[in-house]
């Protein structure tokens, strides 16, 4: 009935067809050889090197500042700005020797009243600064203050000793930048605008899609491959992938495991898995708010706790979870800082049933010794509420039957913090493979905020407290592997794993992931 | 605020003696209407009896059989017909089971926000005024306050679950049913039978609820069917951004969003099974929805949802 | 029609008021937000210092009013993550979302209206047929899943399109920068096409449903009848009366779609690594970014309550029996 009608229709459907095709036409581009593209599940929110909150943010300003020393891939201590160092009579001053001739990226010098600067700066509560600097690094090394000696010439001063490894570790951390600089910002512009000291400048950030940073030209303590560096932010895990399979990026971090097979078969990329060093644990709550909750006291005696040692197969979740084969921990500490006397707890169910036995936990009728809860995170670790519900599954395979409660993390990091989280609970906590202490830190006090459980074991905090007056490394080894061997036999958490990570690498690239979830890239070459 | 489209007045009449013989007839007329319900009676059928017909505990896990295709596709394992997801647990039991959830989440859902919006809507038409405003203010905040806002603020207060995405997704969509309410409620308080009812000396809420809420449910009805559908893919989204239910419960909106880091990995089966189950079953109560409407009330059509 | 806007003005502030309130509420119940500013090594002391810097500790009627008094300066806050001004933030990321939301309703709404009409001038044949079940299927498929399909086929099998990432042009364009904007537009569409189809699929088939029966009934009307028998031609028919009559539901539509927007979006930026307010609203929540949420709703709420002003006058056009009260 109209002709007129439906050839209008059909000429507009075909406009739009040829609007929506025409683009098609258009190349796409690829990855030249002077360019780098990293893709990783996160932004950065800010980029003030002294507030750092997330490993995205850290792996920008790897690049973009220098610091006084730095962890290398190995985990040994390297001089980077600075080039030696001296320690006073009572162990509290650190003096650095900076190179001669540094400067930051606006031009000008880089001298120790930048050094002092740097710190003091991050350190003054007035500048309202949370992350990691002033949050964790300069409580932890004891920060007093600072004082310039000279030109070249910088002491910090704390109120304790540590042992170097652990001193240095954490001071790497500290990202240096200039005074002139960053007193003519406000603290917004500094959030936007970074001004570095590295092989690296900062040259634009597009929020929630990519940062561009660029060579700096003569930098001669790094010896930097590509003139561009674009760091996308790409959240979901399959895009990412599919974008290193199509060759538009050279890196992808936390590839699933499940796609390794898919990216290796491209030909393009390979999947590189690291040991990570993030140690993976089941915590055991020993808060008193937890004393209603069920299993909370057959989760008090020692022997229970240690028979659950027995309850789970690790090496079946690595290899099926987390795509890897991974040794068991046997403490907390990473290899190769670890007790190497302590065997890792063999996967065993009729021994662990049998120590439920003699602890006075038989199975009832119904096959069930007692019952509890483990709380987990979901988007946090690798693969997390998959693990966690293996690990019930098993725990409820020799009859401690485990109900799962799994939260989302923002939800989830707001109870474990106030040590609201029990009977038993899932977590991972960064380490270090610089140093043991780095690794037990985690428990420096019963009250200590980073010591979840509420663990109050007395024998290993006397010993914790005795490390301080230790300067011999001999003697401090032997009483780590002392405490260490405190805490195999009165496990205040289910031992699981060191969380491997998995990054994929273009075949065009010759570059290797590091363990501690870094994602350090100037020295990457192409082939 | 109130959008005018909705007091457009919708004259209907429902003789109610003679609805189900009509329906009968209409539906042995068309055929799609009759290959919906036969799909909705089976989702119903494993809803119901999930525990009996299910060959496994949809939580059973078992690592070393992770991943086992279906059918007679190389490496399948015979025990699991449709195969094992990342976990190692059985699909085919996990659908069944996740018929139960996404079935309840969407009707409950519907149930509640119908419900809510249904009442709050007759009673801001009939009393007009103050109450109107005041309900229709609220309206106006809930709808101009992003969804997505709204369901993470009840699933983080009230913690995540079942009951509580259920409450969030019924919440989320009372609006509309007030709004048409309303309108409808608008149209029918002068008619005759009101005024009868009120001379009779009938109180509010009788003549409300026994007299006006009756002539104007049949858009209400036919929406609802559509928002069962919407329901059940909004789980689907909300699974994909970490909000659904605990990974925990099987659904299947759960179990697609887990499945798409196996989707590059060629593992499809756990995405195609969960896949199909979603959109026959939306498909089937979209169809449906189609059907009631053309035969409650035809002109419904333009009416704008 | 002024005293009508000046009256829907007024309702709009008790609207944002209420707005704001719901969401301050909501990001304070959830529990406190400290613990997502401090290092996961922090102490406690450590903690309860950046409580006060994050000015957490005041009691919460105090932090609400605090809020408004600074809205009503146009000022709503810091974001705690990023220490930008809340609301610039937002607003840098507006155009990214306003080309992805504006594109996917120019698919949904201009390719439904040919769609539905031809269906509904061919009712009953396969085409029609086909095209029902076509757009019965586009409403059945959960969105995240049909974007992460596309970027498997289209992106990666056939690379016929960039699997994802974003080409600025709106916010060039506000820029002042309108020569480099055009030039990137050709690029831009590519970007566009699978995640504006991604979130409008939904919406194209239910609209081609919509038009197709508002069509037909429509084209039933004694009014069609008797413009056709006046002896105007068939075009004019269509385009004069009956489809005007049609785009009513479809304008109804837009002004209710906006708020269920915003999800579609949320689905469509991740998986698309679409840098829009979607995701930056999505990571606020999660990260307790209170500020950051609060102007995200703020604004939504004053486009939506200015999109739906619109609908309404369009309304009033469209249909002569409307009258604004």
């Amino acid at each position: 009935m109209s002709k007129n009608l439906s050839r209008v229709v059909k000429l507009s459907l075909f406009a739009l067809v040829i609007v929506m095709a025409l683009p098609l036409l258009v190349s796409a581009q690829t990855p030249d050889e002077n360019t780098l593209i990293i893709g990783q599940s996160v932004d950065v929110g800010q980029l003030d090197p002294a507030t750092i909150n997330s490993r995205a943010e850290a792996n920008i300003f790897f690049h973009v500042f220098g610091t006084l020393f730095e962890i290398a891939d190995t985990g040994e201590l390297r001089p980077y700005l600075a080039n030696a160092y001296t320690i006073s009579e009572d162990g509290k001053e650190w003096t650095f020797t900076l190179n001669e001739g540094l400067t930051c990226h606006d031009g000008e010098a880089l001298t120790a009243e930048d050094v002092a600067y740097a710190f003091d700066r991050a350190a003054n509560p007035d500048n309202g600064f949370t992350g990691n600097t002033s949050g964790f690094v300069l409580p932890s090394i004891g920060f007093q203050g600072t004082r310039v000696e000279d030109e070249l010439n910088v002491t910090i001063i704390t109120d304790r000793y540590q042992t170097p490894n652990l001193r240095l570790a954490l001071i790497s951390e500290v990202y240096i930048h200039c005074k002139d600089a960053y007193e003519a910002m406000t603290l917004e512009e500094s959030a936007q605008n970074p001004i570095g000291s590295g092989p690296y400048r900062f040259v634009e950030w597009i929020p929630d899609d990519r940062i561009v940073l660029e060579r700096v030209e003569g930098y001669t303590l790094r010896e930097a491959n590509f003139q561009t560096q674009i760091w996308r932010v790409i959240p979901e895990a399959s895009t990412r992938v599919a974008e290193l399979i199509a060759g538009n990026i050279d890196v992808a971090a936390n590839v699933p495991f499940d796609q390794s097979e898919a990216v290796n078969a491209s030909g393009v990329a390979e999947v590189q898995a690291v040991s990570g060093t993030r140690r993976i644990y089941v915590g055991f709550q020993f808060g008193e708010n937890f004393a209603d909750a069920p299993g909370y006291d057959a989760l008090q005696k020692t022997e229970v706790r240690v028979a659950l040692q027995y309850a789970v197969d690790v090496p079946t979740i690595c290899q099926t979870l987390l795509g890897t084969s991974c040794e068991r921990a046997s403490s907390m500490v990473n290899p190769p800082n670890n007790n190497p006397n302590l065997q890792p707890y063999p996967y065993d169910p009729a021994m662990a049933e049998e120590l439920l036995d003699a602890a006075g936990y038989p199975r009832g009728e119904n096959g069930v010794r007692f019952e509890t809860v483990l709380m987990g995170p979901r988007g946090r670790y690798l693969n997390d509420a998959n693990v966690v519900q293996a690990i019930a599954q098993y725990l409820t395979d020799i009859g401690v039957q485990t109900t799962v409660d799994i939260r989302d993390w923002a939800d989830y990091s707001q109870l474990v913090r106030p040590k609201e989280v029990g009977p038993m609970f899932f977590l991972g906590t960064g380490g270090g493979t610089w140093s043991a202490l780095y690794d037990m830190a985690d428990l420096s006090g019963p009250t200590a905020g980073t010591n979840y459980t509420n663990w109050n074991n007395s024998e290993w905090f006397e010993l914790w407290d005795s490390l301080a007056d230790i300067r011999d490394a001999e003697e401090e080894r032997a009483v780590v592997n002392q405490m260490l061997e405190i805490f195999y036999n009165d496990p205040p958490w289910l031992l699981l794993y060191f969380q491997p990570d998995f990054y994929g690498v273009s075949n065009r690239l010759n570059w290797n992931a590091r363990r501690d979830e870094w994602i350090v890239i100037y020295n990457a070459t192409l082939k | 605020m109130v959008n005018p489209a909705i007091s457009i007045s919708l004259k209907q009449d429902v003789r109610r003696p003679s609805v189900w013989r009509r329906a009968r007839f209409s539906l042995i007329r068309a055929k799609w209407p009759l290959v919906a319900i036969a799909i909705l009676l089976v989702v119903t059928f494993c809803a119901a009896f999930g525990p009996l017909i299910s060959p496994k505990d949809p939580n059973r896990q078992n690592l070393v059989l992770r991943l086992a295709p279906p059918f007679q596709v190389e490496g399948a394992n015979p025990e699991f017909p449709l195969g094992t997801d990342g976990l190692g647990r059985d699909i085919l039991s996990r659908l069944i089971y996740g018929a139960r959830v996404s079935l309840l989440v969407g009707l409950t859902a519907v149930v509640i926000g119908g419900m809510l919006g249904t009442s709050l809507g007759v009673v801001a038409g009939y009393f007009g005024g103050r109450v109107d405003d005041i309900i229709m203010r609220i309206a106006d905040v809930q709808l101009a306050f992003p969804f997505i806002l709204l369901t993470i603020m009840v699933l983080v207060v009230l913690g995540p679950g079942i009951p509580n995405l259920v409450l969030v997704l019924g919440i989320g969509q009372w609006v509309t049913y007030a709004r048409i309410a309303r309108g409808q409620t608008i149209s029918q308080r002068e008619k005759e039978y009101v005024e009868a009812a009120r001379s009779m000396g009938a109180n509010h809420w009788r003549i409300m609820f026994r007299s006006i809420l009756p002539n104007v449910l049949a858009p209400l009805i036919i929406i609802s069917s559509f928002n069962v559908a919407s329901v059940i893919l909004s789980e689907a989204s909300l699974s994909f951004l970490g909000l659904g239910v605990p990974p925990t419960v099987p659904t299947w909106g759960g179990m697609l969003a887990e499945s798409r880091d196996q989707l590059l990995a060629g593992k499809w089966w756990l995405a195609v099974f969960p896949g199909i189950a979603i959109m026959m079953t939306v498909l089937a109560i979209n169809i449906l929805g189609d059907w009631l409407r053309d035969f409650l009330d035809p002109r419904l059509r333009g009416a704008g949802f | 029609m002024g005293q009508y806007i000046a009256r829907r003005l007024l309702q709009s502030i008790i609207v944002i008021i209420g707005v704001t309130l719901l969401a301050f509420l909501t990001l304070h119940l959830a529990g406190d937000p400290t613990y997502l500013y401090v290092s996961e090594r922090a102490s406690t002391e450590e903690i309860e210092a950046t409580r006060v810097k994050l000015g957490f500790d005041k009691p919460l009627p105090i932090q609400y009013l605090n809020f408004l008094s600074g809205m009503t300066r146009g000022d709503l806050g810091l974001s705690l993550r990023s220490r930008q001004p809340a609301l610039d933030m937002v607003l840098e990321r507006l155009p990214a979302t306003l080309e992805l939301t504006l594109f996917a309703m120019l698919i949904s709404t201009l390719l439904a209206i040919p769609i539905g009409i031809i269906s509904a001038m061919r009712r009953g044949t396969p085409l029609d047929g086909g095209i029902m079940l076509f757009a019965m299927f586009g409403q059945s498929i959960p969105s995240f899943w049909l974007g992460i399909m596309l970027i498997l086929f289209v992106g990666l099998t056939l690379r016929w399109l960039p699997i994802s990432g974003h080409k600025p042009v709106l916010s060039l364009l506000f820029e002042g920068n309108v020569e480099q904007a055009i030039r990137n537009i050709p690029e831009a569409i590519r970007f566009l096409i699978m995640p504006a189809i991604t979130i409008g699929v939904f919406s194209l088939s239910r609209n081609a449903r919509l038009v197709r029966s508002s069509m037909l009934e429509v084209l039933s009307q004694d009014y069609v009848t008797t413009a056709r028998s006046k002896g105007l031609k068939e075009r004019a028919v269509i385009i004069k009366h009956a489809f005007r009559n049609a785009l009513i539901p479809i304008v109804t539509m837009l002004g209710l779609e906006f708020g269920f927007l915003l999800s579609g979006v949320v689905v469509a930026e991740t998986v698309f690594s679409w840098p829009g307010v979607g995701r930056l609203v999505f990571n606020a929540i999660t990260q307790r970014d209170i500020p950051v949420v609060q102007a995200a709703v703020v604004l939504f709420s004053f486009l939506f309550i200015g999109l739906n002003l619109l609908v309404d006058i369009l309304y009033a056009r469209l249909d002569p029996r409307i009258r604004l009260r």
